[in-house]
């Protein structure tokens, strides 16, 4: 509780998660709180401006920009959790596994990840997504691999250390499994390092998912993402500005609320900024 | 001094009113990345083949702004005849036409090689159409002649200005190989220049051209695929011509601009779903048929626009010569479409994967129909790739729904024999594009192909198009007319109505105002 206390003290962390609240409120009450179905098309009321029935406008297609925008947002938060929760459990148990054994084989599996580091994610992400085909979960492999690398090197430094500690060297004393030792002993002192990293790379992944369904590599329509919406509003940039606005601006809600989010976890876990 | 002399020192002291000079260099917008191949005899897609037309020309040609059959007059022929049966035809060919640069005068030896090549599958994208080309052979360097298996309903609707009609240097494929398809070689009224790849193509004036050098100097084709990108590029002013939508929205704002004129010309591009007949669920006639009714083509044609679409009635497009929309073509109807699918099993719905384009344009009008069979419980679970590589997939046959948009010769026979005779099916050593496993009507149309008799071809050809109906091998969605902008200076020097090409053809009387 004083964790998450002195988190909020932090003006700019509290409108961070107001921000994320009101994404998943969103994204959770959608079926609830869309107007139209996100999916129904009206030709007759293709391109309408924001206002009246249709809050934010329609698309080309006549559907509700407002009921797009709602469920959306439940794929942009689905891809982002899903896939750094892969990468976490993925690159943070490589880099756990890889820093306590240490050696040759910490070598060789750092190798791997600097070179999985060393392509830009979205490149990545593009290159999995074009072999794999667009649809949802091979967006979540794509994003996950991306930030597969990081976490291993998150998880890694600290297991460096904390392998010398005597906690740990007790423990081994005792008998314990190499499995237990660092599930049960070293885990939970790395945990908080780990999550301030995903809320931050949860950012990235939404971005990620935006660029790549912009570039028409997301899911499959009529599924409404923001990237894809961007990128289909675009098309009518001229004439109907507002399907460009309005899922940029979701994306740029959501991404600023984490980044927010992610800058208070990682100062109310910093003990140099303790106090201050 | 005298008064001469004065005259002239006046003249060039005094300043005179300025006098801009016609621009003679035509920039063209157009929605591509890059160009594929400049081949013509490959150049199958919109892109491609709206630029080759400005570079090569054939035995015969569509008169300039028009793609009626009854408009094709002499190109590269003077003049031409046939035996009484129709099955050989003599070609007389201009003398002194030059091709581009240093490749020398076209002859008749040109002529056999073009066309030979046009015929052969492994050099040609169209081979399809020379099926009943027995020989061709020059009989002297201005003859060629051409013996035909059978007749042909249009021997000339095959060696115009279109696909495979057009003719190129054999000096200058045999010299350049496979690069003939970046820098090609023809005797059209452009040549080409240079090319930047996603970038632009850049062409220069023929100046040897045979029907006189051309008034525009240089054309610069520059590849723009964003709709957006292009439109602020002419609105800008940095673009003569532009390759427009094929949108209401989109016509209409354009209209309103003072210094443009939108183009909107035939051909009508038919898109239609073809079914396959032989897999599973669309074996059963009574799936295709609720597909059928489950189409809306007075609500396609209301999101399309009425300025730059029609409705279609038929499985071939309106216009050719041979359509009739009396056919017991299945008008939208839920109810039944509904009934339909439960009698044959699923009154639950039923989903169906299907491979398509991302190209946004047929993206678009996909998802339409993807939401109005939505409406009938039919889902359709689009698997949505890069254009090319659609291509190549529905000729896999990897989809059992094709959704397809294309323009062909205005003559029925084309259409129906490429689309719907057993012997253009995909993955077949003869395969066109008869994507549904169609051969409901191969009799019909084979018939009116060497039917002397005009009006039994007609009928034949009627028939045919019931039978395919009948069938449910494709499902006729809408046409889509040609849309391109221009500066209101721009002349082409014709009144466009129609391009087989799919773009304005600019020819050597093409200029500023």
């Amino acid at each position: 509780m004083r964790f998450i206390r002195a988190m909020l003290r932090n003006p700019t962390t509290s409108v961070g998660v107001v921000l994320c609240i009101v994404v998943v409120l969103g994204a959770l009450l959608a079926p609830w709180l869309s107007p139209h179905d996100p999916a129904e098309q009206s030709i007759l009321d293709r391109l309408q401006p924001p206002g009246g029935e249709f809050l934010l406008g329609t698309d080309t297609f006549g559907r509700d920009v407002l009921a797009r925008i709602l469920w959306g947002a439940r794929i942009s938060l689905v891809i982002a959790v899903t896939s750094i929760s892969a990468a976490i459990l993925i690159g943070g148990s490589i880099g756990m596994v890889s820093g306590y054994a240490g050696g040759r084989f910490d070598l060789l599996v750092m190798q791997v990840m600097d070179v999985m580091l060393s392509f830009p994610s979205l490149i990545l992400g593009l290159i999995v997504v074009a072999l794999l085909g667009p649809a949802l979960l091979n967006l979540v492999i794509a994003i996950a691999l991306t930030a597969i690398a990081p976490f291993a090197r998150i998880a890694r430094a600290p297991v460096l250390s904390l392998k010398q500690r005597a906690f740990v060297e007790a423990g081994r004393a005792l008998g314990f499994s190499h499995a237990r030792v660092l599930f049960v002993h070293i885990l939970p002192n790395i945990l908080s390092e780990v999550l301030v990293m995903g809320s931050l790379w949860m950012a990235t992944a939404v971005r990620t998912e935006a660029s790549l369904s912009f570039i028409g590599l997301g899911v499959k329509p009529p599924t409404p993402t923001w990237g894809g919406m961007m990128r289909d509003g675009f098309e009518n940039i001229l004439d109907a500005p507002w399907l460009s606005i309005w899922p940029g601006l979701a994306i740029l809600v959501l991404v600023l609320g984490l980044n927010m989010v992610g800058d208070g976890l990682r100062d109310a876990t910093d003990p140099k900024l303790a106090g201050t | 001094m005298t008064l001469r002399a004065a005259l002239l020192a006046a003249a060039l002291v005094l300043p005179l009113p300025a006098v801009a000079a016609p621009r003679t260099t035509l920039v063209v917008g157009m929605a591509a990345q890059d160009v594929g191949r400049l081949d013509p005899h490959f150049a199958v897609s919109t892109p491609d083949r709206a630029v080759v037309a400005w570079m090569f020309n054939a035995l015969v040609r569509f008169k300039p702004g028009s793609m009626s059959p009854g408009d094709i007059e002499p190109d590269l022929a003077e003049s031409w005849e046939s035996s009484r049966d129709r099955k050989v035809w003599t070609f007389h060919l201009r003398h002194g036409v030059r091709f581009h640069g240093d490749y020398g005068e076209l002859t008749a030896d040109d002529v056999v090689f073009s066309l030979r090549k046009s015929a052969d599958h492994n050099r040609s994208a169209v081979s399809g159409d020379f099926a009943a080309f027995d020989q061709i052979e020059a009989i002297d360097p201005y003859t060629v002649r051409i013996t035909l298996k059978q007749t042909v309903p249009s021997l000339l609707g095959i060696l115009t200005n279109y696909g495979g009609g057009f003719i190129v240097s054999r000096k200058a494929v045999e010299k350049l190989g496979d690069a003939f398809a970046r820098a090609p070689i023809g005797t059209g009224p452009f040549a080409y220049a240079s090319l930047t790849p996603n970038q632009s193509l850049e062409l220069d004036a023929h100046t040897a051209y045979f029907r006189g050098a051309p008034k525009l100097a240089h054309i610069s084709y520059r590849f723009l695929p964003s709709n957006a990108s292009r439109d602020l590029a002419f609105e800008n002013g940095e673009l003569d011509l532009a390759f427009g939508m094929q949108d209401q929205t989109w016509v209409t704002r354009t209209r309103r601009n003072p210094n443009a004129i939108v183009d909107v010309f035939e051909p009508g591009e038919a898109a239609l779903l073809h079914l396959n007949i032989t897999q599973k669920p669309l074996d059963d006639i009574r799936v295709r048929r609720a597909i059928a009714y489950a189409v809306n083509r007075p609500e396609l044609l209301r999101w399309q626009g009425a300025d730059v679409s029609r409705q279609p009635g038929s499985v071939i497009p309106i216009g050719n010569l041979g359509y009739t929309a009396d056919n017991g073509l299945p008008q939208h109807n839920l109810d039944k479409a509904r009934a339909l699918l439960a009698e044959a099993g699923y009154a639950n719905g039923l989903t169906i994967k299907v491979i398509h384009t991302q190209l946004p344009s047929m993206l678009a009008q996909m998802q339409v129909v993807q939401a109005e069979l939505k409406r009938a419980g039919i889902t359709l679970d689009l698997q949505v790739v890069e254009h090319a590589t659609y291509h190549q997939m529905i000729r896999q046959d990897l989809s059992p729904i094709v959704f397809y948009n294309a323009a062909r010769f205005p003559v029925a026979d084309i259409y129906l024999t490429q689309f719907y005779h057993s012997r253009s099916t995909v993955k077949t050593p003869t395969a066109v594009t008869n994507f549904s496993h169609c051969n409901a009507a191969d009799a019909e149309i084979d018939a009116a192909r060497t039917e002397p008799d005009e009006q039994k071809q007609l009928a034949l050809w009627q028939v045919a198009q019931g039978k395919i109906i009948a069938r449910l091998c494709a499902v006729p969605l809408i046409e889509t007319l040609q849309a391109w902008v221009r500066r209101a200076d721009l002349d082409y020097g014709f009144p466009l109505k129609g391009s087989l090409s799919l773009g304005p053809v600019i020819t050597e009387a093409t200029h500023f105002k």
